[in-house]
């Protein structure tokens, strides 16, 4: 049906169309399913894809049709656009270039942007020089680039339109994530919550970069941007002022972190954007109490929903109140109508740094279910759901456990049993697909002092990996799983030897596909889980695989290129606690299997 | 570690390095030469002397674990052994020698585009742990110390306080500077 609507719409008809606000247009392209306007496929972060030329029963000859490497070596997160011009718009991480290349002319450069960026940022972003990629509306494309220039350009010529500072490098603000445009404005966060910055999520007008509200993660009430009377936390009003304030020790919310540096996405019935914080500023919980005692440090790790117009926050739910393990909030929250109890629902999925899985109703802010898709999950039981707090485990609070004191064996590990890399939801099966990360760690908090633009970190992390469950791959650090939002249980689970740190795709053609370390593009039955394809691309996968169709013929496009937080850690591989001495361990080092460079890799099926 | 254990085990119960140009007496973190030790750590004229033994170490080379853990760890990955993101400083430390090590901590350095070792002159916890980072490093290579977090050599426990000490001396001086 949605097919329909597409073809009937020609790619032209569509660019020309005046409209009044930006995201008409974008809201438009992401309804053609040819089309792959926005980073998350949709403003609902589906990554879910009508198309089903390429499907289960000849995704086997999918092939590569052209390969384009982007020169540049650090990792690449986020994929390419197509709004249906016959270009794709892909971009690279630090020095942040943008390319169009021709779909049809084996990736030709059409133009390309390199901004001019102080080198200084690089060593400030806490984990690699990655960027989740470009936003689209209305014939320009928008772009956070690591030193927190937000630009528009021109996507027809890479014409520079505007450009306007949303942060501060050398105080340790800096830019990761995929900007994302919501009527007539263009939504950006932060990151920095290694440096003690007070993240914010801001909002600037697409036609001239002018800003037009910012609302901060921490702090007074009147700049966060709730109304105590009329803010929400789970169904019911805050009642008290201030939260953000109070709940921190003396002045610690000026860099009480709380970046929102992941995804954003939006309901345009409720007209609600929805996105997670990150950590609570240093990771040493002793300096976030208050008189001596844990206190919740909002609104850190907290799930937003905000008015796009005016930034106003519509409700809140904190995931981890008082942080002991670096759980930084930021994972999506997918959107998706479900059936809960026999009703109806407006779901929002987090498929979560904790290595739970929770629902939420996105009208109220209701928790629902919070059940761990990670098995070895231990920090927390499980979840009280009438107040909505973790019933943490005191072995592994490394509160509890104290400043100077090796907690051991603690899982998920701060990288999280998820990080950034999006899932999927294909609502033909009602199901989520995750690439997620079997790691454990230590965590020893130590005493340290905030001074601008140094790491504000406080406390060691080592890793390893999780123990195996039963039926588990032996050496597996990662798995890639079918997970159902509403029962709160894994349906079928593929083991991988690294961490899954790419995004997932569903599509109608009955498949899932990821990428993995190694540099593996797989594609599997989406009822099963059975590998059907898979493509070895030069260098390991932390990107997105998108697909769009043009002239009629499916594609498929991923950027690899490995980095970020999984090739630091993982590079040299982790030792297994499990091994005796001289043991040679089932665990391998990535640095084995992939060494870095930027790709993209476009697949079609033979003519 | 293994490799080194074995061999040590076969041979002498301790390994002791000590920079043979600096003249350390080998056995020389005994308490009575504390003092002198101490001094040259501090002025960056006795780095990198570890002791390795079964695995353990001396609190310097211990010390030297934690800052690097702390500080290095997030770009150079676990251990040393370098990531997606900074090189291997086993190797690096061996190949740098001690002052081009201490002056690419000092100054930072930006060779290959978009990979930048910051300088980290301004810090002083690291600028006064450059020896002990660096004794660690070489307690990697040359000592074989195996990955993780080592142990401390029991005997040389009451050290650790001193070390602390110390560094906090030279956090002072270095503030100063
Ligand atoms: C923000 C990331 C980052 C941090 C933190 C960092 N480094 Fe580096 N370091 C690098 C990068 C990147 C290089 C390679 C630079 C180049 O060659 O262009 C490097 C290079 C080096 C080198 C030279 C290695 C060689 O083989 O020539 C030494 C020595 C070094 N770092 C020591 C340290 C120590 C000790 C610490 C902790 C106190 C540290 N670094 C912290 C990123 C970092």
């Amino acid at each position: 049906m949605l097919r329909e609507i597409g073809y009937a719409l020609t790619a032209a008809g569509l660019m020309a169309a005046s409209v009044a606000y930006a995201n008409d247009n974008q809201l438009e392209l992401q309804q053609n399913p040819e089309f792959w306007a926005t980073q998350l496929g949709n403003y609902q972060g589906n990554r879910f894809s009508e198309l089903d030329q390429v499907n289960r029963d000849n995704v086997g000859e999918l092939r590569s049709v052209w390969q384009f490497s982007t020169g540049v070596l650090r990792g690449h997160e986020g994929g390419p656009l197509y709004v249906g011009d016959g270009r794709l718009y892909i971009h690279t991480p630090f020095p942040n270039k943008v390319f169009a290349l021709d779909l049809e002319d084996e990736g030709r450069v059409v133009w390309s942007y390199e901004p001019d960026q102080d080198s200084r940022v690089i060593p400030v972003m806490c984990c690699d020089t990655v960027n989740r990629g470009l936003a689209y509306a209305d014939g320009r494309l928008f772009l956070g680039q690591a030193d927190n220039t937000l630009i528009a350009l021109d996507a027809e010529s890479g014409e520079l339109l505007w450009e306007v500072s949303n942060g501060d490098h050398t105080v340790g603000e800096t830019n990761t994530m995929s900007p994302l445009v919501v009527h007539d404005k263009v939504l950006i966060g932060i990151s920095g919550g290694e440096y003690g910055i007070r993240g914010h999520m801001t909002a600037y007008d697409v036609e001239t970069g002018e800003q037009v509200w910012r609302g901060y993660s921490t702090g007074p009430d009147d700049e966060v941007l709730i109304d105590p009377e009329t803010t929400t936390m789970l169904g019911e009003p805050i009642g008290e002022a201030d939260l953000g304030v109070s709940t921190w020790p003396e002045g610690e919310w000026e860099r009480g972190g709380g970046a929102p540096w992941g995804w954003v996405t939006y309901d345009p019935e409720l007209d609600l954007i929805y996105y997670g914080t990150g950590n609570p500023g240093t990771w040493n919980p002793e300096q976030r109490t208050k008189d001596g005692e844990p206190v919740d440090n909002k609104w850190a790790i907290t799930v937003f929903a905000r008015d796009p117009n005016n930034g106003e926050v519509k409700w809140v739910y904190q995931k981890v109140p008082f942080d002991e393990w670096d759980y930084d909030g930021v994972n999506e929250n997918q959107l998706i109508d479900i059936e809960y109890e026999g009703e109806q629902r407006k779901g929002l999925a987090i498929i979560d740094r904790t290595g739970f899985g929770f629902l939420l109703d996105r009208e109220t802010g209701e928790l629902l279910v919070a059940e761990k898709f990670a098995p070895e999950t231990n920090w927390a039981d499980d979840y009280d759901m009438e107040t909505g707090r973790p019933n943490v485990n005191e072995q592994y609070s490394t509160y509890r456990q104290g400043v100077d004191v090796n907690t051991t064996d603690i899982c998920p590990t701060a990288m999280g049993a998820k990080n950034m890399q999006p899932t999927a939801y294909s609502p033909r099966t009602g199901l989520i697909y995750a690439g997620i990360n079997r790691i454990c760690m230590n965590y020893e908090p130590f005493e340290t002092e905030y001074v601008a633009g140094q790491p504000y970190v406080g406390a060691t992390l080592t890793m390893m990996p999780a123990p195996t469950q039963e039926g588990d791959m032996e050496g597996r650090m990662g798995s890639f799983i079918a997970w159902d939002p509403v029962a709160g249980e894994t349906v079928w689970k593929i083991d991988e030897r690294f961490a899954v740190w790419s995004g997932a795709l569903a599509t109608a053609g009955d498949l899932a596909f990821y990428g993995t370390l190694e540099g593996h593009v797989k594609a599997v039955d989406i009822e099963t889980g059975e590998e059907l394809w898979r493509f070895k691309t030069p260098s390991g996968i932390i990107g997105n695989v998108n697909t769009f169709m043009h002239e009629g013929k499916q594609y498929l496009a991923v950027l690899s290129g490995v980095g970020g937080w999984a090739g630091i850690g993982l590079a040299a591989g982790l030792e297994n606690p499990e091994d005796g001495l001289g043991a040679v361990s089932a665990f391998s080092a990535l640095g084995d299997y992939t060494k870095l460079g930027g790709v993209l890799t476009v697949f079609a099926l033979p003519d | 570690m293994t490799v080194f254990a074995r061999a040590c085990r076969s041979t002498l119960p301790v390994f002791v390095v000590a920079l043979l140009m600096l003249g350390l007496p080998p056995a020389g973190l005994a308490d009575e030469q504390r003092a002198t030790d101490d001094e040259q750590r501090t002025t960056g004229e006795a780095p990198g002397a570890f002791v390795v033994e079964d695995g353990k170490v001396d609190p310097a080379t211990y010390q030297g674990y934690l800052v690097y853990t702390r500080v290095c760890m997030a770009c150079h990955g676990p251990d040393g052994l370098g990531s997606s993101f900074a090189p291997n400083l086993v190797r690096g430390a061996e190949r740098l020698g001690w002052a081009d090590f201490a002056g690419t901590i000092a100054t930072g350095r930006e060779v290959q585009p978009g990979q930048v070792m910051p300088s980290f002159a301004d810090d002083p916890y690291v600028m006064g742990n450059i020896p002990n980072i660096y004794s660690y490093l070489r307690a990697r290579g040359e000592g074989g110390l195996g990955r993780g977090r080592p142990k401390i050599i029991e005997s040389m426990q009451e050290t650790t306080e001193d070390i602390e000490e110390d560094n906090e001396a030279a956090a002072e001086s270095a503030d100063g500077a």
